[in-house]
């Protein structure tokens, strides 16, 4: 055992490039019949819907970048943070529907979040005659807007209301459980949000049960025209009809707009800036006057908005159902591939997983090797050369 | 760390005193009596040979799987207590032992006797293949290998091996044999499982104390001082990955062996997810820590929850209408589970186990506090 490891040490790199050389070669012979044998049009069909559900890996991996940008935390949670947001949309949007909103529901879940926005300093900011007003206020209107009753208005609503319990969700987790772990080892971190993730299992359990919701919110745009599906005939160098869902197509459009939005916040406005300087380098920025504290409970909060975001774009274009947390997990291999810190390879890493994962399917059909298989294949290809990813920095510590 | 306080008047006078596991004869007698007892119990049920209806029939149930699950969770103590190498992967690693000991005895005629340390070995060997990242990365870079392991070894489980391994369907094994006699009834397995799970956590003790204990303990600690130390880091990452596996390959063939009858379902993430829970509220890195854990989270999942759930249904509805109370067990064992933990590893988090130490050491100097 002693001398193998030994020679294997002392020959490291030059062992694992010829390994490398070979496995890269071994995989070509064995794929590119199986690349060669498909028709056409199933390869650009395939790489199509890759790249429309890459869209919403893209918009997974930048919550967790963020959180773990801002914190150092790695949210194995993120999964069930989106179905919560997914599911709060969604009762929202059917009870706004009905005209049935509970008042109850609406208020509490206002006052709830309200408190919690202006308690991130310290519980004392309650006694002051200012941030009570601001309570009353800000519960007052949310709660308000939450109950108005009108035509075409429960997208609306349920989207406030989403982003309510979104915030809400991503201030308590950081209240409560990562700020009292601050300083602890990174397995009582992972611990801490798988403790996490069972935790939202089972609160989604108690409210809303097991079931499977297809998010009806993409209908609106039968009524402008666009078919569902949307058709393309492939002509003669395809052979074929390229079939494109609709809900994927909006979900990815959508999804490219909220990563474009939030990157625009990151690097045009000051909260942005200062989430990114505290990212770089927690004690100057609070020697620049940056409240830390404060900056790590809005990137929670921000998080968990890209999370509830996420799980009604996911919900709409397929459905509402235990897998999500399943799909989140997917998406850490494409953070891990586009680089932890980056957030332009969160997009790289999202889109290339959702090829992968379609190009798998095609390829080997039968087996889930597309959705099961091949994202931590790719996982392990990229621990195995390039540990800090495609745009990472090279930062990690090597033994 | 562990509680060095003798009663006064006991001295050591040789090497293999100091050495001693039991250092007075009253830990000895202790020891060796809960061994006996535990022994016992099968014979004091109602389907044992005297058909004594002491005992609930129960329990042989319950410590069986709690034996299985300490050996499992010693394994996983062995790695992430005592190496410090955090591994989400230990569920798929007790798959691999239980599905190629059944197939081992399935296809290949094998007896129980020959398939458990063949399978043990053959899971150490995978353990060893996802060890192998830790030569380049570690922290939270190795937890995503691990994760990787948790999906890919049940993806080759349940669709390329499929005709081996019945793909999601369940699989059925045969009961083990000796000299002729059948372990097929209920309480007979509870004679292979509890002298191997004592055996296996009496082994892990001592290897903790070798010299690879102490190199697993410095890499833990600090990973480049040890290697500054002239450890082989690299080497006993990957002992402890094989000692890690090799547990779990014993634990899952005796779960196999056990119930005659397994499915992929029960080694999915949320299994080796609550392996790490077990093992962190019981304590890591103790050598008491899996027993204290496997049994309060069995405690929690098998008697506590069900006995809130009734409760819950008759009172909570009316204060939170919004409740579902269409199937409460599958919502409140995650959610008191995952609260359990969170207390743990914010109050808590060196778990049980040092509680336990804590309560020896007031008691042994008793009346003093110091």
């Amino acid at each position: 055992m002693a001398t193998i490891t030994r020679t294997f040490n002392n020959n490291r790199r030059s062992i694992t490039t010829g390994l490398y050389v070979v496995a890269v070669v071994l995989a070509l012979i064995w794929l590119l019949p199986l690349i060669g044998g498909q028709r056409p049009y199933r390869l650009v069909q395939s790489t199509i819907t890759g790249l429309l559900v890459g869209g919403i890996y893209a918009l997974i991996a930048l919550g967790i970048v963020v959180i773990n940008k801002a914190s150092g935390v790695f949210n194995f949670a993120h999964g069930w943070m989106m179905l919560l947001g997914g599911l709060i949309f969604y009762s929202f949007f059917t009870s706004s529907a009905a005209g049935t909103v509970s008042p109850a529901a609406a208020v509490a879940l206002s006052l709830l979040t309200m408190i919690m926005v202006i308690t991130t300093n310290g519980w004392r900011q309650l006694m002051q005659p200012r941030s009570l007003a601001i309570l009353v206020i800000g519960t007052a209107v949310f709660s308000g807007a939450l109950l108005i009753t009108g035509a075409n208005l429960q997208f609306v609503q349920a989207l406030l209301g989403a982003a309510l319990g979104g915030v809400l969700t991503g201030l308590v987790v950081e209240r409560f459980t990562i700020r009292p772990l601050i300083g602890q080892p990174l397995f009582a971190m992972v611990l801490m949000t798988l403790a996490l993730s069972e935790l939202l299992h089972g609160i989604t359990q108690l409210i809303w049960g097991s079931v499977e919701i297809p998010l009806q919110v993409f209908t609106g745009v039968a009524q402008l025209g666009i078919p569902s599906p949307i058709r393309i005939d492939g002509g003669e160098t395809l052979a074929g009809t390229i079939i494109i869902r609709t809900e994927l197509l909006i979900a990815f459009i959508l999804a490219l707009l909220a990563f474009g939005g939030f990157v625009a916040f990151f690097r045009y406005t000051s909260a942005g800036l200062s989430m990114r300087a505290t990212a770089e380098n927690q004690k100057l920025a609070q020697s620049v006057g940056l409240r830390v504290r404060t900056i790590l409970a809005v990137a929670w909060a921000i998080a968990a908005l890209l999370a509830a975001v996420a799980g009604v774009l996911q919900g709409g274009a397929t459905s509402l159902s235990l897998n999500m947390p399943l799909l989140a997990l997917r998406a850490f291999p494409a953070v891990l591939l586009g680089g932890l810190e980056s957030i332009g390879g969160a997009l790289v890493g999202g889109l290339v997983i959702g090829l992968v994962q379609e190009w798998a399917n095609l390829l080997f059909p039968g087996s889930q090797a597309g959705t099961e298989l091949a994202p931590y294949v790719v996982l392990m290809i990229v621990l195995a050369i390039r540990p800090d990813g495609l745009f990472g920095q090279k930062r990690i510590e090597r033994i | 760390m562990s509680a060095n306080i003798r009663p006064s008047g006991v001295f050591d006078t040789s090497y293999a005193q100091d050495i001693a596991l039991n250092r007075t004869r009253f830990d000895r007698l202790l020891a060796n009596g809960l061994f006996v007892l535990l022994l016992l119990i099968p014979l004091l049920t109602l389907e044992g040979p005297f058909g004594l209806n002491i005992l609930p029939q129960l329990w042989i149930g319950t410590i069986m799987r709690i034996a299985i699950f300490v050996i499992a969770v010693q394994g996983l103590n062995i790695l992430v207590g005592y190496t410090g190498q955090i591994s989400l992967g230990h569920a798929a690693f007790m798959a691999v032992g239980a599905y190629s000991s059944a197939i081992m005895a399935r296809h290949l005629g094998m007896s129980f006797w020959l398939a458990l340390p063949l399978s043990a070995l053959f899971t150490g060997a995978v353990g060893l293949i996802f060890g192998l990242p830790s030569l380049r990365v570690k922290g939270f870079y190795l937890v995503m290998a691990t994760l990787a392991a948790q999906f890919i070894i049940p993806w080759l489980l349940r669709y390329p091996l499929e005709p081996l391994t019945n793909g999601s369907r369940p699989l059925d094994v045969p009961a083990p044999t000796l000299f002729g006699l059948s372990f097929a009834s209920t309480g007979a397995m509870y004679y292979i499982i509890i002298p191997l799970s004592v055996f296996l956590c009496l082994a892990a003790r001592n290897i903790t104390r070798t010299r690879v204990g102490r190199a697993f303990v410095s890499i833990r600690d600090n990973d480049l001082a040890a290697e500054l130390l002239g450890i082989n880091v690299f080497a006993y990452k990957l002992q402890a990955f094989f000692l890690s596996a090799l547990y779990a390959g014993i634990a899952g063939c005796l779960m196999a062996f056990d119930t005659n009858n397994i499915t992929l379902d029960s080694f999915l993430l949320d299994s080796s997810i609550t392996m790490l829970a077990m093992l962190v509220i019981g304590g890591a890195g103790y050598p008491l820590g899996p027993l204290f854990g496997v049994a309060f989270v069995n405690l929690l999942t098998q008697n506590i929850i069900p006995a809130l759930v009734v409760p819950v249904r008759d009172f909570v509805p009316r204060v939170l209408p919004f409740i579902n109370t269409v199937n409460l067990y599958a919502a409140l064992s995650p959610l008191l589970f995952g609260l359990a933990l969170m207390v743990f590893l914010i109050v808590a988090p060196r778990g049980l186990a040092h509680r336990w130490e804590i309560f020896k050491i007031a008691w042994k100097i008793r009346p003093f506090s110091h």
